[in-house]
């Protein structure tokens, strides 16, 4: 192996089309994150998890449509409404205890994350499943010299749609206004008549039902698998974490991470880039780990 | 005000001498090659168990990525290992790297020609490693939750170079070195009683020198900062120092038994660096009981021999199993198995109250 | 000689003062009361002597040095010792662990490695506990101590370092009655033979030990004087006191 095999050579066309792969990388770790970004700021909560909860909403979607031959726009919000539901079931049995104890609930979280593809892969098996994509999303948008799939786009898209909508939850209703009073202090909102154990298990289950969607989402691009999900947990914390776990953080964490992998995996490769990309990540985090938006200190 | 003998000093050091010269009889009560290699790989695990165990449960430092120091090691133990089998003259280049094109050996192989120098850097690149990443982390005071976040991103980037560096490192098919580790003349079989007691070996040592330092001042002061680190600070130490060696300690034990593990597989992979070993050491600590290094080892043990014995019928269920005893010790057992033996053994031998330290521990992390 | 001199000291967040251009001398030897409305910067002062914040303009000197680039442990090292208002003390070891490692001749982790001395007879120790009162309860959990108990044990840690200076954070915060009165009574006992800066709200128990008293408002100095002329200074009235006059 030689050094120009390694190094692919500057060029502005393909770099160009290798941009808009990154916008693409970036929608998909951001729709990944949304839902962890939610529940890991509201409630301190690891959730190690959310991986296997895409996977079960791709599942969902899988299922939704064979079995009940529902069309792929519909499966969208019936999966967020079933994994919601699941997220619900979890928060009340296992992660209502662990509030205040957030390693313990990326410990808890982990193990359920084992049972969970295990789960799967006994129902289902091991073979690879598919979900359809409808046949109107199926075209290639040609720019000149960019081609973009029309399903990316839809993603890039639906991802749009999403963070616009929690935004406007989380901002202009009463019950944003209360997730945010529980955030800045949860004995204080408390004391206003604000159950705070409501708000976790609401908004942990709304945080599931985005993961949901989002495994449906990519259920469109990729075979589903029963360990799907940790392809994109470590890759969601990295959002999450570098934006500094608030919704406008894991937008512009999630657009630079993105655009950097697609830059980095131009010039080399795909696994190259990841390295050092979490590399680079590392070293953020030690000048910053707060992350990219920040909040005050603790008095004591 | 009797004690409960469970914090008796000396029959700590008692159980754990006991313990491994238990281990250390197997080879003489069962002649079974099988077992002992299985057994010795068990005691690589409960290596790994024990490095968590000093860095997370006495250092408060909850690392993801204790799989970067065995990984490292075991690719550099399988380095040394293939080398020992290539000839200078007729044979220098590893079979793996002509496939991939490479027809002189990289500068980076250059030194496992020699075994003592291949020794030493496959422990001392991932302490040095540790040192360095221990030194960046601690000194910008990152603390709970980013380190567990990256420490995994640091190992999800090592394994990506594993895997991505073919030539060097044979990618995802891993290094099989052709022959059994020789050291000294002597070749050690993986499953040779020497193989076993080298391994087990390794494990008393490093559990016996770190309990001792447990209980130095050192080790108090670890304990220190785990719950509180600035109260530490305040007192005039320089706790990201203390922070540093804890970890580098920690990622040396790792190392140790990254060394140890290919001796007894005769094979390394990228799977030594994946997220799957290294939380997995999380959880033998986790279920054995992470504040008492004994209870490290016994989860390790316990843990794995019950997926190699749970019968092949059930093998399918494994992962679910694992996964509910997991949750079950995070949510009612926070001390682990040993938590019960502590509770029992101050039932019998009478109440301390450092019994009850329980409410306190069920506060930290 | 003063022992402790801040001067011209501010520290800044944006635009906000929290501390806005603070002189203090402390001299060896006095027990100085601060006082001050919340968000008149008591707590940002010690911030600032710690070293747990940075200031923004001015000097902080200990015994003639300036301190305010030195990091926490090395400040700690001259010699400062803090209490927080939180308290804080390492509730998974025994109250004897606690003092053991407040006890810090050596602060090297190698020869630290080394070290498995512990306190039996030690006659620091005992003084300690006994002024503490926590000497029957070494082996307990700190995490089972009552809020009282905790307080007074990080007060031993504090005086186990064997300070030239103390800084004391709301030492009666969440304090019974009888509780206040016990601290005010281990604090009489320092008073001479140690240096002591205590934050307070309680206004009995600053009666019981203050000698002399700083009013600080709006991270400015606003006053400083004994007791009397505190109560009867008509500025600290109207800021602090309100119309309530001092309780």
């Amino acid at each position: 192996m030689s050094v120009t095999d390694f190094w692919t050579p500057f060029e502005l066309n393909s770099f160009l089309n290798a941009l808009f792969i990154g916008l693409s990388i970036a929608s998909i770790w951001l729709i990944a994150a949304v839902g962890l970004t939610i529940i890991y700021g509201t409630m301190g909560v690891i959730n190690m998890a959310h991986g296997e909860l895409i996977m079960l909403g791709a599942y969902t979607t899988y299922v939704l449509q064979t079995f009940f031959y529902i069309p792929f726009l519909l499966c969208l919000p019936l999966v967020f409404v079933i994994v919601s539901i699941f997220g619900l079931f979890i928060e009340r049995t296992i992660i209502r205890r662990l509030y205040n104890r957030p390693l313990d609930t990326l410990l808890a979280t982990w193990g359920l994350s084992l049972i969970l593809i295990q789960g799967v892969r006994v129902i289902f098996g091991t073979a690879p499943k598919y979900v359809s994509i409808p046949g109107w999303l199926n075209f290639q948008v040609s720019l000149g010299f960019l081609h973009l799939p029309g399903f990316r786009l839809f993603i890039i898209l639906a991802t749009a749609a999403l963070i616009f909508g929690t935004w406007y939850i989380a901002y202009r209703t009463t019950w944003g206004i209360r997730v945010r009073a529980v955030m800045a202090d949860p004995d204080m909102a408390s004391s206003f008549g604000i159950d705070s154990n409501r708000i976790y298990s609401i908004t942990f289950a709304y945080g599931a039902g985005l993961a949901g969607v989002a495994g449906a989402l990519f259920g469109g691009l990729k075979t589903l698998l029963p360990d799907m999900g940790s392809g994109y947990i470590v890759e969601a914390f990295l959002v999450v974490v570098v934006g500094g776990t608030q919704l406008l953080g894991s937008i512009f964490s999630s657009i630079i991470l993105g655009e950097l992998a697609s830059i980095f995996s131009y010039f080399t490769n795909d696994t190259f880039a990841r390295f050092v990309l979490f590399t680079l990540i590392v070293i953020f985090l030690r000048f910053r780990p707060q992350g990219l938006i920040t909040e005050g200190m603790k008095r004591r | 005000m009797s004690a409960n003998i469970y914090h008796n000093r000396k029959a700590q050091w008692l159980a754990y001498i006991g313990l491994f010269l238990l281990l250390a009889l197997v080879p003489v009560l069962f002649d079974s090659p099988f077992l002992l290699n299985q057994l010795a790989r068990y005691a690589v695990f409960a290596m790994l168990a024990v490095s968590v165990s000093l860095v997370w449960g006495y250092g408060g430092i909850l690392s993801l990525g204790q799989g970067i120091a065995f990984g490292l090691a075991a690719y550099g133990m399988g380095m040394t290992m293939q080398m020992q089998f290539q000839d200078p003259v007729s044979d220098p280049v590893p079979s793996f790297m002509l496939t991939n094109d490479l027809s002189t050996l990289p500068l980076l192989w250059e030194p496992f020609w020699s075994t003592p120098v291949g020794l030493a850097l496959t422990i001392a690149v991932p302490t040095i490693f540790f040192i360095g990443f221990g030194a960046m982390m601690f000194q910008a005071r990152v603390a709970g939750v980013f380190v567990a976040i990256m420490t995994l991103a640091m190992l999800a980037a090592w394994y990506a170079m594993a895997y991505d560096m073919q030539p060097f490192t044979s990618g995802f098919n891993g290094i099989s070195p052709p022959m059994p580790f020789e050291f000294a003349g002597v070749s050690i079989d993986p499953y040779s009683p020497t193989a076993y007691l080298i391994c087990v070996g390794f494990l008393a040592a490093l559990t016996l020198a770190v309990k001792l330092l447990m209980q130095s001042k050192f080790g108090l002061v670890v304990q220190a900062i785990r719950d509180d680190p600035e109260r530490v600070r305040f007192l005039g130490y320089n706790v990201a120092y203390y922070q540093v060696i804890v970890f580098a300690i920690s990622g040396f034990i790792a190392a140790c038994g990254g060394l140890c593990w290919v001796m007894v597989v005769q094979y390394v992979s990228p799977t030594s660096l994946e997220l799957t070993l290294s939380v997995s050491a999380v959880i033998w600590a986790a279920v054995g009981g992470r504040l008492s290094l004994l209870g490290a080892i016994l989860g390790a043990y316990l843990v794995n021999g019950l997926q190699s014995y749970m019968g092949d019928e059930l093998q399918d269920v494994w992962m679910i199993v694992l996964g509910s005893i997991f949750i079950g010790v995070v949510l009612f057992l926070p001390r682990g198995l040993v938590g019960l033996i502590e509770d029992a053994l101050g039932y019998f031998t009478g109440k301390s109250e450092t019994e009850t330290a329980t409410v306190a521990i069920e506060r930290t992390v | 000689m003063s022992l402790l001199e801040l001067r011209n000291v501010s520290k800044r967040y944006g635009d906000f003062a929290a501390i806005d251009g603070l002189d203090l001398t402390i001299n060896k030897g006095e027990l100085r009361c601060l006082l001050g409305p919340n968000g008149a910067g008591k707590t940002t002062c010690m911030d600032l002597i710690v070293g747990r914040q940075r200031v923004s303009e001015g000097t902080v000197r200990l015994m003639g040095t300036d301190i305010a680039a030195l990091s926490e442990h090395q400040i700690a090292r001259k010699g400062v010792g803090r209490k927080f208002q939180i308290p804080s003390v390492f509730k998974e070891l025994t109250v004897r662990q606690n003092l053991e490692v407040a006890f810090n001749r050596n602060k090297d982790p190698f020869l630290n490695m080394l070290s498995f001395k512990n306190f039996k007879g030690m006659k620091r120790y005992d003084e300690i506990t006994d002024l503490i009162g926590l000497k029957d309860r070494s082996n307990t959990v700190s995490g089972l101590l009552s809020h009282g108990e905790t307080q007074w044990l990080e007060i031993g840690l504090v005086l186990m370092q064997d300070p030239v200076l103390l800084l004391m954070d709301e030492p009666t915060a969440g304090m019974t009655e009888q509780e206040t009165y016990k601290t005010s009574q281990i604090f009489n006992t320092l008073k001479g033979s140690h240096t002591l800066v205590v934050v307070e709200h309680d206004m009995s128990f600053v009666r019981e030990i203050a000698d002399v008293i700083t009013v600080m408002h709006m991270g400015k100095l606003l006053a400083e004087g004994t007791i009397t002329e505190i109560e009867n200074n008509p500025q600290v009235r109207n800021v602090y006191l309100g119309t309530e006059g001092i309780h």
